[in-house]
């Protein structure tokens, strides 16, 4: 059952076409004491629809921090945040967590180095989750289609335990999926696997990417994963260093 | 169409993580519940079981010799008074009022026999006069045989459950320790469940001659005219000289007194082992909730709202206390003879009847009391659940 999703906030600018994300002088500053730290300073980046991302970087050069500010996890300090022609973060007000909610359902999905998978669902079960929450118009009609797209269609009715990691981490990506979301989040999706495991994941982003369009920002430290993305971004003291 | 998952089948599920510990809390919701409905079933089991053990004395106003108020209620309902006499001429006075129907003669008699159990025991005769007590006590049928043959005959009448234990028929002879005088059982009433069962009834006469009471009685009973002022005439046999009136308003007064500080007292137990369900109920949820926090935080970023989670962990709440609810009220159900027993070793006095009436609508109104419970046991769970922010949650990946 689709529920209408016509309160976003965020007012709707006249963006280019094509543009999946604009981000303009992200900023966002921790306060740990009297000590400020500058997470991400200053960056500005677009990404257009259908486009793969990654970024990289040593720990604490502010990638995650970033990915999760354009993701709607987090709210910026300051700076600017439009997402397809959707103005989310502007003027430095930040958003309430329901207003962020309602605008991560409607277009990111989310995968994470844990799978974060419920264990006393079975796979099938934690592919349909998302659904007992919100089902988005146009969301997969079957929750067969990306469990069959994982090569998972015979493993719907194991629970996690039984599961090996790559194919837990099938199992997040297929959940994730089912909403069909219009950019796809992954931070450290491999973190948790081996070198095979690593590479079978890269070709499901890569096909993901290719096949069906998905835009897709990747966060990792893996160097040889980032460079299946078209484009890689690193950061260092929270700044962009090379795009 | 796509099998989808609901919320509320998420929350069972999730139910089912730590099996041993909702297992216990719903254990202890099922003990608070079995608690509750016994009580609530002995507060009305109860007064309707002295209410008829009343109603079937067959008199309403009961005259004994004076002496403690609480005994003479209390041996009344056991059948007899305390051996204190009052002369036989007295039911002449009592029957000259004009509000008396009829008046029966009671003699109590209690002899030690050695032969009774391992170590001996009391024997207790209930002298009754063979043409007003019947006639008063009309619910009483027999088994076998019938009343006696004449006033003053060597003749039993044995109520059920002491011929039960004594295992008595018709045609059987009893002999009276130390008398060394031998009746004959000339019947054998049927189960009337009030205090007669347990009663050797023997004609007054023969009481009065065997325990050389001549002319002396322990209690009378009257029967009153139903249009006539009871409190009136109590009055007017206040009167009577060393006499102790008891009426059946006072008995049960007395008696619930004597039960209510009983009943206080269970009552503060049940309210504690409600609390200590309840904080069971909290504790059990909120730890769920804390070793759940990176997922609840995961479901928040699929799309979640704070009222999405606040219903799932409300609804693990509500399936732990109705099915400890349901386990807990078919529990009381199943042992209410048990408890019934266990009731009567606690309690100075019980009536005859069944001591706990449980019925449906108490079942239901138990179930409402603890549904109530979760519903306000899992506001607080919920409410943290709801609140936890996808952000935060991932942070505190590894802690």
């Amino acid at each position: 059952m689709s529920r209408p999703e016509n309160n976003i906030r965020g007012a709707e600018v006249s963006g280019q076409d094509g543009i999946a994300l604009e981000a303009k002088n992200l900023r966002k500053v921790y306060h740990r004491g009297s000590e400020d730290i500058v997470a991400v300073d200053d960056i500005s980046l677009t990404v257009r629809n259908g486009e793969f991302v990654s970024f990289i970087g040593p720990s604490g050069s502010g990638k995650t921090t970033l990915i999760n500010i354009l993701g709607c996890l987090d709210n910026p300090t300051s700076g600017t945040l439009t997402i397809g022609k959707r103005e989310v973060f502007a003027n430095c007000k930040g958003l309430s967590e329901s207003d962020l909610t309602r605008i991560r359902r409607q277009v990111f999905g989310y995968i994470f180095q844990k799978f974060y998978l419920v264990p006393t669902l079975t796979v099938y079960e934690n592919v349909v989750l998302p659904f007992a929450f919100f089902e988005k118009t146009g969301a997969v009609a079957d929750p067969m289609e990306p469990l069959r797209f994982l090569g998972l269609d015979k493993r719907t009715g194991h629970r996690p335990s039984e599961l090996s990691g790559g194919e837990m981490q099938r199992v997040a990506i297929a959940r994730a999926l089912v909403n069909k979301p219009e950019i796809l989040l992954a931070d450290e999706p491999t973190g948790n696997l081996d070198t095979k495991r690593s590479e079978e994941i890269g070709q499901i982003l890569t096909s993901l990417n290719q096949k069906e369009g998905l835009t897709i920002l990747l966060v990792t430290h893996n160097p040889a994963l980032a460079r299946i993305a078209q484009r890689t971004i690193e950061l260092r003291d929270g700044r962009i260093v090379s795009s | 169409m796509a099998k989808k998952i609901s919320v509320y089948q998420v929350a069972y599920k999730n139910l089912l993580r730590k099996k041993t510990r909702s297992a216990l809390t719903v254990l202890g919701i099922a003990l608070s519940a079995w608690v509750l409905i016994s009580l609530l079933g002995f507060n009305r089991g109860y007064k309707s079981a002295l209410d008829k053990d009343i109603d079937n004395m067959g008199f309403q106003i009961l005259v004994t010799a004076k002496g403690c108020p609480y005994e003479a209620a209390t041996l009344m309902l056991k059948g007899g008074t305390g051996l204190r006499y009052m002369k036989e001429s007295i039911l002449g006075d009592i029957l000259k009022h004009k509000e008396v129907i009829e008046v029966t003669p009671q003699l109590m008699a209690a002899i030690f026999d050695p032969n009774k159990g391992e170590t001996g025991g009391i024997s207790a005769y209930l002298g009754v006069d063979p043409v007003t007590f019947p006639a008063m006590k009309t619910y009483l049928k027999f088994k076998q045989g019938a009343w006696f043959t004449k006033p003053d005959s060597l003749e039993a009448v044995v109520g059920y459950e002491a011929a039960e234990l004594e295992q008595r028929e018709v045609g059987d002879k009893m002999l009276i320790p130390e008398k060394n005088v031998e009746i004959t059982v000339v019947g054998v009433l049927q189960r009337s469940g009030t205090a007669d069962d347990g009663t050797i009834f023997l004609p007054l006469r023969t009481v009065q001659k065997i325990f050389d009471k001549g002319g002396l009685i322990t209690a009378a009973g009257i029967k009153v005219d139903k249009n006539a002022n009871s409190a009136d005439l109590e009055n007017k046999l206040y009167d009577l000289p060393d006499v102790q009136v008891v009426s059946m308003a006072q008995v049960k007064t007395t008696i619930m007194s004597l039960v209510s500080t009983a009943k206080v007292m269970v009552f503060s137990i049940a309210l504690i082992a409600i609390l200590i369900a309840m904080l069971g109920v909290i504790n059990t949820i909120l730890m769920s909730v804390l070793e759940r926090y990176q997922e609840i935080g995961i479901i928040k970023s699929m799309g979640a709202m704070p009222w999405d989670v606040f219903r799932m962990i409300w609804t693990e709440t509500v399936i732990l206390c109705l099915l400890g609810g349901a386990i807990g009220i078919g529990f009381s159900f199943a042992m209410a003879k048990i408890t019934d027993l266990l009731i009567r070793k606690l309690l100075p006095y019980t009536p005859t009847g069944s001591l706990i009436a449980i019925n449906s609508s108490l079942g239901l109104v138990t179930l409402g009391v603890v549904l109530g419970i979760g519903l306000v046991s899992g506001i607080y769970p919920a409410w943290r659940a709801a609140r936890v922010r996808p952000l935060e949650s991932i942070r505190s990946e590894g802690e």
